[in-house]
């Protein structure tokens, strides 16, 4: 179905999903079983699953708990993996057809991202649902950026709404106001990033300006749907008072009354030298609760009421 | 101890700041270190030492020895006791019932001391006083007379004393049951003599009947003096005392003693007292383990109610009342050698306390009563009594609210029982609806009706995989030329997943049906050497029939034999269909022959271990797990016990599955030679990787109503997953779905970060512990350790 060149050949029924994970209990209200889309428009430096930004499944390599035996280099058709390598595989050269995946016996090599139809992707989220029905749970839609494959979402969230479930979507709406659009009467509430208010600053650390970001949630506010604002806390990136208080504003004008705050944390880097990436660690410290209070405080002066994840 | 507060002014002060009764009570007892009593043994052995008494019937022998015990053996009141009563002359201690198992405990008479789990206090003279008793006993305890042909004793020998196909706990006596202490309370020993005398004159004297008559008579009897001894005592003490507020309560000790066991009790504190004086008489008796006081909030709630009206208690000095009693219940303690500890683990003696629940009457029963239990589990947090909370859908709102909180936040007490499910599979293998509602766990987790049951819940264990070794070795052990089992079809001729299923089947029939055999010899013996009238008058039925209730007088006699590591089974069986016959990555017999020689390979034990496993909500793999336990009932229903009851399955393990584990070979499903199994229902250790929901789905495919004997089903969680109101909403939300979806018993157990550290230092221990940060995606054990560390420094945090 893929091809290295990322392109889809049946768009709408297949989506390349990097991970499910049931009983998420942060991603939405209730229990949640949330599916990590792969494929991300942004690169934010900070990004805690880079593993999330190709569209396509790559491979990732796990060195701690690799043998040495080099089974994978003696089946790889491409003549990709080579003991000199940190990485142990060249990017260049994968075509992550999973065969070293396969016959590793360590489980050092894995492939990232795998394949689902419309049918198989339901049978897999529904599994739960009793728990959905007992916690006021559902499904989130996560990633990477789930907008990406509009053309599945559309295909599939009315199969995930003909069974009464909830259905919740994080993104970071860098995207065409035509796809969120149709898309909104098949989600029941958006949790919706907003990384920087300043254009420039917002390139230099997710690689795209913010206008469109920006444009985007005034129409979703004018839209009625149910939003929530996030807000990934970075340090020294978005945490002047300055960015702070234009976040705010800018969520009063739109008659937003509430952000939640994400706290840096440096997991994703965990997994930085483990896959083909240009993203370096940003090796900086996360903030203690107390500059997580002030944050919050600065919102709440603003009368945005900020709540603080953990 | 020592408080640091401030005065009206901010300043600092210290004040010297007298702990509660309660919490000193619970400290004298959590402080002292267990021992070993030998009243009982010697005042045991004295009896039946004189050849004229041995030539009593076994009834009367039964009740006059523990009456000698009752009244000979030495009491003590201590400081601050509201409750009295000393099952041991230790403060925390336990007996020795050479005529049960005492033989074998008595040889560790030297290691007691000195070993590194759970030693135990004994003197120098305690051990020459016990030494010198075992001469006589050494030819009389209960194994030994059980099997009298020499053939059955070298098997005994093999199979038990080493018992790594089963073991057979009733051979060190039965126990196991909840007493009618609603029946004693009301009506006393006075009560109960009466009731013996009036049948006994329909019988000819002299007769079995006549003599359980008359033994039901002289422990009656011997229960309300050793009862007298105490209000004696506390007399005198209360003659000495100086302090009058302790003077006051020796008198009322005094005159609750004087009452209770041998009257009605006549108040909340007799209540309490009549049934714990019962307590510690039945551990004497029958065998200290899972004697069981049942649904205390259900049977004293008039008492309590009756009180409030009178003004002669109040809510708190009832919760003290309780308190003291549960408190007390961790003095009572097993002795148990090296080799039982495996197979009982701990200290632990299964004193069942339930809370909540139906009435018979199918109404509702949570009281007053059933919070203030509640209240003491949470605040006392003790090993004894194994709290039970029973779930209808008629528990109130704010009764589950209460456990929930009390489990969010860290208590692992009480353990949840589902009634519908229960009350439901009890009426199915016969019980009266009414009786059936009126369920109590005893031991571990086994359903019972109170004071209604003689089941020898934990008769024997069967160790499962074990048999799956059997039927891939033509019934052989790997690396053994003799046949321990059956013989069956040889791998080579395998062809399909139905001979290994065949091969399986025969195995399990012909252990089974061995274990069946020497259990039914041991259940003959029981009856015979050591039948148990004090029990039996607590058990309807028995004083009704004039038959004991270890020759079958009770109203219900089941057996319950469990089915050890089922998982482990299951998704070994899971791993030959998809290894040999689906992904025909390797032929039978040289998987066996892997197996005969402990996986040396490790691509291919790798290759095993990634083979799906039963608690991920995969049908495929967990219909194995299913397969064995309905095998395994299967096999049981076609047998009856010589009490007249059923055989029923049970699903919980205690400690043995990491002694079975050690005991057997290498398995398909990747597991070494010597590796623990899995404990109860739990699937193959840390092979849940999609978290407690997907878990729930696996577990709910077995059909627990075929499951009378009951489950025990572990679920964890860590601290910081359960924080906060979102956190005990989950929690809420996870056991009610569980329990509509058909589960039947769950145990929350939550880890605090330290678990976390512990896994970081030992993959192996949590190896798909969860991680979950909003939008966050990655396993615990892929992180780098410093990644580690950071999760642990946010669940410390937070906490």
């Amino acid at each position: 179905m893929m091809e290295k060149d990322g392109n889809l050949h049946y768009p709408g029924e297949k989506a390349v999903i990097f991970d499910i994970q049931r009983f998420c209990l942060h991603d939405g209200p209730g229990i949640r079983t949330t599916c990590f889309f792969k494929g991300c428009p942004l690169s934010c430096v900070w990004c805690q699953n880079p593993e999330s930004h190709r569209a396509q499944p790559e491979l990732i390599f796990y060195a701690e708990s690799c043998i040495h035996c080099f089974t994978c280099k003696q089946i790889c058709p491409e003549n990709a993996i080579s003991e000199t390598l940190a990485l142990r595989f060249d990017p260049e050269r994968c075509t992550a057809c999973g065969l070293c995946v396969s016959k590793c016996p360590t489980n050092s090599l894995r492939l990232v991202g795998k394949e689902w139809g419309l049918t198989d992707l339901t049978n897999e989220v529904v599994k739960d649902i009793a728990f959905f029905q007992d916690s006021n749970g559902g499904i989130t839609l996560s990633g990477g950026e789930p907008l990406l494959q509009t053309d599945f979402l559309l295909a599939w969230l009315p199969m995930i709404r003909e069974k009464h479930i909830h259905t919740t979507i994080q993104t970071c709406g860098m995207m065409s106001w035509t796809n969120i659009e149709k898309l909104l009467p098949l989600l029941d509430l958006v949790f919706y990033d907003l990384k920087h208010m300043n254009d420039s600053i917002h390139k230099q650390f997710t690689g795209k300006g913010n206008a469109n970001i920006l444009d985007n949630f005034i129409w979703l506010s004018k839209s009625g749907m149910a939003v929530q604002a996030r807000m990934p806390v970075i340090p020294g990136v978005n945490t002047a008072p300055d960015n702070i208080r234009e976040t705010a504003r800018f969520l009063k004008k739109n008659q937003q009354e509430s952000i939640h705050l994400l706290p840096y944390h440096p997991l994703g880097e965990a997994k930085l030298n483990r896959i083909d990436t240009s993203l370096r660690p940003m090796n900086i410290t996360p903030l203690d609760l107390k500059n997580l209070q002030e944050i919050q405080e600065l919102f709440e002066k603003e009368e945005i009421h900020a709540v603080l994840y953990d | 101890m020592l408080f640091f507060t401030t005065d009206h002014l901010g300043r600092p002060v210290t004040e010297e700041k007298k702990p509660s009764r309660v919490m000193r009570l619970k400290n004298s007892v959590q402080t002292a270190s267990p021992g070993i009593c030998t009243d009982r043994a010697c005042i045991w052995t004295a009896y039946h030492k004189q050849s004229d008494n041995r030539k009593k019937s076994a009834h009367i022998q039964m009740a006059e020895s523990l009456r000698e015990v009752l009244l000979n053996k030495k009491i003590r009141i201590y400081p601050d006791e509201l409750i009295v009563g000393n099952y041991s002359s230790k403060r925390v201690g336990g007996s020795i019932f050479p005529e049960l198992h005492g033989v074998p405990v008595l040889l560790d008479i030297f290691k007691f001391s000195k070993r590194k789990t759970n030693p135990l206090r004994i003197s120098g003279i305690e051990i020459w006083n016990l030494l010198k008793i075992i001469p006589f006993w050494m030819f009389r305890f209960m194994a030994l007379k059980a099997y009298r042909s020499p053939y059955q004793l070298i098997r005994l020998l093999i199979h038990q004393l080493k018992g790594h196909f089963y073991i057979i706990n009733e051979s060190g006596g039965i126990s196991h049951i909840a007493p009618d202490y609603e029946k004693l309370i009301s009506i006393g020993t006075d009560g109960i003599l009466a009731e013996a005398s009036g049948f006994q004159k329909n019988s000819i004297q002299g007769t079995e009947k006549w003599c359980f008559y008359e033994a039901v008579k002289i422990i009656a009897d011997a229960l309300a003096k050793f009862g007298q001894r105490y209000a004696h005592l506390a007399e005198k003490m209360a003659s000495a005392e100086s302090d009058a507020g302790r003077k006051q309560e020796l008198f009322t000790i005094a005159q609750t003693c004087r009452n209770v066991p041998q009257k009605g009790a006549s108040s909340f504190q007799e209540a309490v007292q009549s049934l714990f004086f019962a307590q510690i008489a039945i551990n004497l008796e029958s065998l200290d383990n899972s004697v069981c006081p049942g649904r205390m909030d259900q049977y004293l709630y008039p008492f309590y109610e009756a009180d409030l009206q009178r003004k002669q208690i109040t809510r708190d000095k009832a919760k003290e009342l309780l308190s003291a009693f549960s408190i007390k219940m961790s003095e009572i303690i097993p002795v148990f050698s090296e080799y039982l500890t495996n197979i009982h683990g701990g200290m632990f003696n299964g004193q069942v306390v339930t809370v909540g629940g139906l009435r018979p009457d199918g109404t509702d029963g949570t009281n007053e009563l059933t919070y203030v239990f509640l209240e003491i589990m949470d605040e006392l947090r003790m090993r004894q009594p194994n709290y039970h909370a029973r779930i209808s859908d008629k528990s109130p709102e704010q009764y589950l609210e209460k456990i929930h909180t009390m489990l969010a936040n860290g208590s692992n007490s009480p353990a949840l029982y589902n009634d519908t499910v229960i009350v439901d599979t009890m009426v199915h293998h016969g019980y009266s609806i009414e009786d059936a509602r009126d369920y109590t766990g005893v031991g571990c987790v086994e359903p019972v009706a109170q004071g209604k049951s003689f089941s020898s819940t934990d008769a024997a264990l069967l160790n499962v995989p074990l048999i799956l070794e059997l039927a891939l070795n033509q019934g052989r052990r790997f690396g053994s030329r003799f046949r321990s089992g059956a013989k069956s079809m040889p791998v080579k001729n395998m062809r399909s997943m139905e001979d290994v299923k065949t091969a399986f089947e025969i195995q399990l029939a012909d252990q089974v049906s061995r274990l069946i055999k020497d259990l039914q010899a041991i259940e003959t013996a029981n009856r015979k050497y050591h039948p148990t009238p004090l029990t039996s008058s607590l058990l309807e039925g028995c004083l009704e029939n004039g038959i004991c209730s270890t020759a079958g007088g009770a109203r219900y006699n089941f057996s319950g034999i469990q089915c050890v590591a089922p998982a482990d089974t299951g998704d070994s069986l899971f791993a030959i269909e998809k290894a040999v016959f689906t992904d025909q990555k390797i032929t039978l017999p040289a998987l066996v022959k892997q197996l005969s020689l402990n996986l040396p390979d490790n691509s291919l034990r790798n290759y095993l271990k990634a083979i799906e496993k039963f608690g991920n909500d995969q049908p495929d793999a967990d219909k194995w797990t299913v397969y064995v336990v309905e095998q395994f009932t299967r096999q049981l229903n076609q047998y009856r016990n010589t009490r007249g009851g059923r055989y029923v399955p049970g699903l919980y393990s205690v400690t043995i599955h990491e002694y079975y584990g050690r005991v057997t070979g290498a398995l398909p499903n990747g597991r070494k030679k010597g590796e623990s199994f899995s404990s109860g229902i739990s699937p193959s250790n840390g092979m849940d990787r999609l978290g407690p929901t997907a878990l729930i789905n696996s577990v709910n495919r077995i059909d627990f109503s075929k499951i009378a004997n009951g489950v025990n089903f572990n679920l964890k969680f860590d601290s910081h997953t359960l924080r906060g109101p979102t956190g005990k909403l989950a929690l809420k939300s996870v056991l009610s779905t569980y329990f509509r979806k058909g589960g039947m018993q769950v145990q929350v157990n939550v880890l605090d970060p330290s678990m976390l550290l512990a896994a970081k230092n030992n993959p192996d221990l949590y190896p798909h512990l969860l991680v979950r940060v909003s939008g966050y995606s990655a396993y615990f054990n892929d992180l780098s350790p410093k990644m580690k560390d950071e999760i642990i420094r946010r669940s410390s945090i937070i906490n």
